[in-house]
């Protein structure tokens, strides 16, 4: 096999390589770019991406696609904001609230599973029209932007656990999550169904169960980024994350998962969400016009994603 | 001894189509038993059933002397029963140990995947077959990277992982070449030693009696014979297949003589699983492409009217060259193709029959609109002539039985005449009447110059209809019957690769 046949399934060598000369291009435009406060005010910017660009991952390998991921990111941000006001809004309310944000989440992408897998819908519609019904969900709890958070929580976000940064230590436990699942049966089980289903039938695999886990999995991630942006604004707003479903699946194609499925992983993804942000903080430190930013990233994103495209197509 | 498998009084019915009569199977232990039969005689329905896939109407399993739970491939699988797929069960995008341990991967330390225990396992079930697994066979090469022959090896391999009791391999020698038979056939006598049992099904004579230490034939449905294959020949066999009113030589049909110049041309066609092959066929004849199902037949009538074009070779019709690279060269020079998959190949789902017949004239004609008055009363004509039964011209076309349904398919091609025409099992589920309409259709289109060419998968629909029948097996041409050796015999024995 050639050198550039090897990289075929790997197009995350090349999402590394775009990663690198953003950071350097940023590093030039931005003289304070690699100091830690303005690192962790970055990687604290792109966290909720990286979240939903890891769970996305594993419903794209099993072959669907989850658009609801965005609603899904809004009706856990105004549940748990809700629930941490009624319940008084101390200690015990925000445990309370990040347990049942997380719960919604996981619910959601139960739904959607069950939705899909079981009844044998189309993902990329059924996920559509579940993001409208969690949409409209999230306008019946809060209508308005507002009813902000107690303040340990957003404190507590944007300090230290033990001395290191919360936000460090959520990629942390989230990594670690990711490789737990990468190291079980489940991530290869989850290829061979978005691979060649029929195949993986014929091998007795619970199709059923590995999809909807998949589901689950982007619910919970989706839920994971819910709270950590919560931890951003302080405050509830239905709207929230509007832009998150199809910024991480841009993300997951450009870490080198396959749309189709079977191919890929979640350490692809980070990189892939990783450069969607770098793009966005290269836009905005060139000084270019305001008018002419979304532009030019969507432009830039269109670049990357065919560079990636032609080097696996050897 | 008791036996490894004692299946008895098996029947299945699909709609009204009884594939399975009270038919009985015995394996012992440690043996090789060959399955064998004509198209449609029942054994794959029998090996699915034992191997989970397909659900019994009556019947027993014994499965060691015990009734056996076979509702699923996974309850199948945990009596000890595989069934050897051709290249269905591999996903391309793992890797070839990943394949062979999906769904059962060993486990260390909190249920994380052993791949070092994959990596050794696959490692020595590659050592087994060392001497044929080839350049890069290796347990972390991606399955989409291996020839067709290597993926073959993995899917044996993944069947040997799970250790079973009985191994039923269904046509697994198609694909290989002979060195790679012999090492299968070696694989084959090591699970023996080892007490593992096998059910053979094969397309070849030579490998049953290389191999088969019994041999069981089923003939419509039921088991009809049971041989030691020491102690039997291939005629015995191939009786046992016909069966004895199929064994009377000559038939009483009244064939025309073959007579004038060959008008279609075919040298050297090649595709994925065919060829190459040539044949010639004349004006007039109606040309049948016998054998066992899935030995190229469906390749070569796709290939000849271009919806999968050859790879090499040259078809001439009328001394003009017609190989097509689409199915649009092919209407242009009169060829038309009708398939018994009408639902994948024909129909224009919820779309009325007029449009149903009238669409292959916008490529034929070139038009670009169809004038409706003047097609209306030339289809109408035509579906009247083919005894058509519908409502009307503007009724849907899923408002017809399937018999009427395929009238109005090959009442597209009618008008004007086809000079060749292809038909590929064209009257799979259709009702007798219908199937007589279609047969006298087919030798009237014949009788005014056209050449027809059929694929048939029942065997007694080409020796009633055709002129001459082209044997197939494993893609190559193995008979060539006219006249008097246009019988059951012979086509049966032909289909088994065993031509005089």
């Amino acid at each position: 096999m050639t050198g550039l046949g090897k990289l075929g399934g790997r197009t995350w060598v090349v999402t590394a390589a775009a990663l690198i000369v953003l950071i350097v291009v940023n590093a030039v435009l931005q003289h304070n770019f690699l100091e830690p406060s303005v690192v962790q005010s970055n990687l604290t910017t792109f966290l909720p991406l990286v979240l939903v660009a890891i769970g996305q991952t594993y419903v794209i390998l099993g072959g669907d696609i989850d658009l609801s991921v965005g609603a899904i990111v809004a009706l856990v941000n105004v549940v748990t904001v809700t629930v941490i006001a009624a319940f008084g809004g101390d200690g015990t309310a925000v445990v309370l609230g990040l347990m049942i944000g997380m719960g919604v989440g996981a619910g959601c992408g139960l739904l959607n599973g069950l939705i899909i897998a079981g009844l044998r819908f189309q993902p990329i519609v059924t996920t559509f029209a579940t993001s409208i019904v969690f949409s409209g969900l999230a306008l019946w709890v809060l209508p308005q932007a507002g009813l902000p958070v107690p303040e340990p929580y957003w404190r507590t976000y944007a300090g230290t656990i033990l001395g290191v940064p919360t936000v460090y230590v959520i990629y942390l436990l989230a990594f670690l999550l990711a490789a737990f699942l990468a190291a079980r049966p489940f991530m290869t089980r989850l290829k061979a169904v978005g691979g060649l289903r029929a195949a993986a039938f014929q091998t007795g695999l619970d199709l059923g169960r590995l999809r909807v886990s998949a589901f689950v999995l982007s619910g919970l991630y989706g839920a994971f980024a819910s709270l950590c942006l919560t931890g951003e604004t302080a405050s509830g707003d239905p709207l929230m994350g509007q832009s998150l479903a199809m910024s991480a699946i841009s993300a997951v194609v450009l870490g080198g998962t396959a749309l189709a499925g079977g191919v890929g992983g979640t350490l692809g993804s980070v990189l892939g969400a990783l450069v969607v942000g770098m793009i966005g903080s290269v836009i905005f430190f060139a000084g270019l016009p305001f008018e002419y930013q979304t532009l030019v990233q969507g432009l830039i994103i269109l670049a990357a994603l065919a560079g990636g495209v032609l080097v696996t197509r050897r | 001894m008791q036996p490894v498998l004692r299946a008895s009084d098996i029947s299945k019915s699909f709609g009204a189509v009884r594939a399975l009569d009270k038919a009985r199977l015995t394996v012992e232990r440690g043996e090789i038993h060959a399955l064998l039969g004509a198209n449609g005689c029942g054994k794959s329905t029998l090996c699915k059933i034992i191997a989970g896939t397909v659900g019994r109407d009556t019947g027993e399993v014994l499965i060691d002397g015990k009734a056996a739970a076979l509702g699923s491939p996974r309850l199948a699988e945990a009596e000890g029963v595989a069934l050897f797929y051709q290249e269905l069960s591999l996903v391309p995008q793992l890797s070839v140990g990943e394949n062979i341990f999906l769904g059962r991967e060993p486990r260390e330390r909190l249920g994380f995947t052993d791949r070092a225990a994959i990596a050794r396992e696959t490692e020595a079930l590659i050592a087994r077959v060392a001497a044929v697994a080839g350049k890069g066979f290796t347990p972390d090469a991606r399955v989409a990277d291996l020839t067709p022959d290597q993926r073959q090896l993995a899917e044996i391999l993944k069947v040997l992982a799970r250790q079973p009791k009985i191994i039923i391999f269904d046509e697994a020698t198609a694909t290989l070449d002979r060195r790679q038979v012999e090492v299968f056939f070696d694989i084959l006598r090591e699970l023996k030693a080892e007490g593992v049992s096998s059910i053979f099904i094969s397309h070849r004579m030579d490998e049953v009696f290389a191999i088969a230490d019994r041999i069981t034939v089923m003939r419509n449905g039921q088991t009809v014979a049971e041989f030691a294959a020491t102690e039997t020949d291939r005629y015995a066999v191939v009786y046992a297949m016909v069966g004895e009113t199929g064994a009377i030589a000559a038939s009483v049909r009244d064939h025309r003589p073959l007579e004038g110049d060959a008008r279609l041309v075919v040298e050297g066609a090649r595709a994925a699983r065919l060829g190459p092959v040539s044949f010639t066929a004349r004006c007039g004849e109606i040309l049948g492409l016998g054998g066992l199902q899935g030995q190229g037949q469906k390749a070569l009538l796709a290939g000849l009217f271009g919806a999968e074009p050859f790879q090499s070779g040259h078809v001439s019709l009328d001394g003009v060259d017609v190989t097509a690279g689409r199915p649009a060269d092919a209407m242009a020079h009169r060829i038309a193709y009708v398939s018994g998959d009408r639902g994948r190949d024909s129909a224009l789902p919820g779309r009325s029959i007029f449009e149903n017949t009238a669409i292959a004239s916008l490529v034929r004609e070139r038009r670009h609109v169809i004038p409706g008055a003047l097609f209306r009363e030339r289809f109408a004509d035509v579906l009247a002539g083919l005894n058509t039964r519908y409502a009307g011209l503007d009724a849907p076309i899923g408002s017809l039985s399937g018999g009427n349904q395929q009238k109005v398919f090959i009442s597209r091609w009618l008008s004007p005449a086809p000079g060749l025409l292809l038909l590929d099992d064209p009257t799979k589920g259709i009702d007798l009447g219908a199937k007589g309409d279609f047969y006298l259709l087919a030798r009237k289109l014949a009788d005014e110059g056209a050449t027809v060419i059929i694929y048939s998968s029942e065997d007694s629909e080409l020796l009633s209809l055709c002129d001459r029948v082209l044997v197939l097996n494993g893609g190559a041409i193995t008979a060539d019957l006219t006249g008097d050796r246009l019988t059951p015999f012979e086509l049966t024995r032909a289909s088994y690769g065993d031509a005089a």
